[in-house]
């Protein structure tokens, strides 16, 4: 498939990403679950609108306004998004009223805006897009999946010169508790900073949203996006290998042009396990980045990690507390191989 | 109706506005404090979670919600003994 330029984007996440100089200065917390730092939607959202929209609709809206700003471009052809579990907070609520209210009378608010395509519908409304409009829900391959069905919209159709695609998702009291009785976050309390260092049983929650303007013509490019590959449960290193080397090769790459590769580890030793055998064993040459340490682990965290190798590719910098080997690569090609639970994926991108 | 102004506020998340800025003739939509559609549907959530009171016929609420005082009176007039 022909590749896509970078030609704006935004994040909002644990991290000063929003707006700030790159590369940011990494913030530390000394507890499992990173919540978002929140800027002042009153230059994206009008106040009365904001009245009525839980926290993840208004950073996933902003961001995904910022990002068309960032590319100058008012409307998009087609809106393409990810979530894991959508507006969880205004599902939360919902089911709480109608318990409350026993099955009775319940405020409509809440129920609007528990559908998981809120965030996709409102920027489409906010900017005038009647296009194409889809929210993809497919666990740890949710954004994977919108990048991929940008990818075919362009290659299919002409006329699709500009798409806006991007990933958002929360971590509300309710899931947080309901992960940690599930024991996927750690017994005790790490320093995000020290995650990676200290790998144990379990992660840090996180989240956040990250929107692209992905586009066929390059404007002031941040990075080219080649492609994204998707691998459910491999059994082996060597199937990760063999599709990795297809991959690369459609895309007319070898390993060794790979110079940075943004890893999705997580912490948790044995959810690590392939990934770090894999960056020991077989990415030995590369620059390799960690980066849910910086946002906490959740289902589309792999489109923080492409806000990263995008802006790594522009600037040529790279935050410092990212780096979990230095083999002095340049940052030509970046590879972002993203595991979440059985959810293998590869993002490609250069400069 | 100093009651109801509060209920208002709180139920439509008006956060810029005091519940004593709101006038009992000042009209709810359109003008006046700019409520829309959905608003009306909390407007009638609020009426039956607080004072037990449903909206008999839908029609009627444009004159029902067109200010505090209406649905003040409304409330007087409907609310269950």
């Amino acid at each position: 498939m022909k590749p896509l330029y970078i030609n704006g984007l935004s994040c909002i996440s644990p991290q000063p990403t929003f707006g700030a100089e790159f590369p940011f200065e990494a913030k530390r917390y000394d507890s499992n679950r990173l919540s978002c730092i929140e800027p002042d939607y009153a230059p994206y959202i009008d106040p009365k609108a904001s009245r009525r929209m839980g926290r993840l609709l208004k950073y996933g809206t902003t961001v995904g306004l910022q990002a068309l700003r960032d590319a100058g471009v008012g409307s998009p052809d087609a809106i393409s998004t990810g979530t894991g579990f959508g507006l969880l907070d205004d599902s939360g609520k919902f089911l709480k009223n109608v318990t409350e209210a026993e099955e009775g009378v319940v405020s409509p608010t809440a129920f609007i805006q528990s559908t998981h395509n809120t965030v996709s519908s409102n920027i489409a409304l906010t900017v005038g897009c009647k296009g194409h409009n889809n929210t993809f829900v497919n666990k740890g391959f949710s954004f994977e999946s919108a990048l991929l069905d940008a990818q075919m919209l362009a290659e299919e159709n002409a006329a699709m010169k500009n798409i806006l695609v991007g990933a958002y998702d929360e971590t509300t009291d309710y899931s947080y508790t309901i992960m940690k009785r599930l024991r996927l976050i750690r017994e005790q309390e790490i320093a995000n900073l020290d995650l990676l260092q200290t790998p144990g049983s379990g992660t840090i929650a996180g989240e956040g949203a990250a929107f692209f303007l992905l586009s066929t013509e390059k404007v002031d490019t941040y990075a080219i996006l080649h492609g994204s590959e998707i691998l459910y449960k491999p059994t082996s290193t060597d199937k990760v290998k063999f599709k990795l080397e297809a991959f690369l090769s459609r895309n007319k790459l070898v390993l060794s042009d790979i110079d940075i590769v943004i890893s999705g580890l997580c912490g948790d030793a044995k959810r690590d396990e392939m990934l770090g055998n894999l960056n020991d064993n077989y990415f030995t040459a590369q620059t390799i980045l960690g980066y849910k340490h910086l946002c906490g682990e959740y289902m589309t965290s792999s489109a923080f990690a492409l806000w990263l190798g995008s802006m790594i590719a522009k600037t040529g910098s790279i935050p410092a507390e990212t780096i979990i080997r230095d083999s002095h690569r340049l940052t030509s090609n970046i590879l972002i191989y993203n595991v979440y639970k059985n959810d293998h994926a590869f993002v490609l991108l250069s400069k | 109706m100093k009651t109801l102004k509060v209920q208002i506020v709180e139920q439509l998340n008006l956060q810029q506005i005091k519940p004593e800025d709101i006038g009992d003739d000042q009209p709810l939509f359109v003008e006046g404090l700019a409520l829309d559609s959905i608003d009306a549907l909390e407007l009638i959530v609020l009426l039956q979670q607080k004072y037990g009171i449903k909206l008999a016929n839908p029609a009627d609420g444009p004159q029902i919600f067109k200010t505090v005082r209406n649905i003040a009176q409304y409330i007087t007039d409907n609310r269950p003994k």
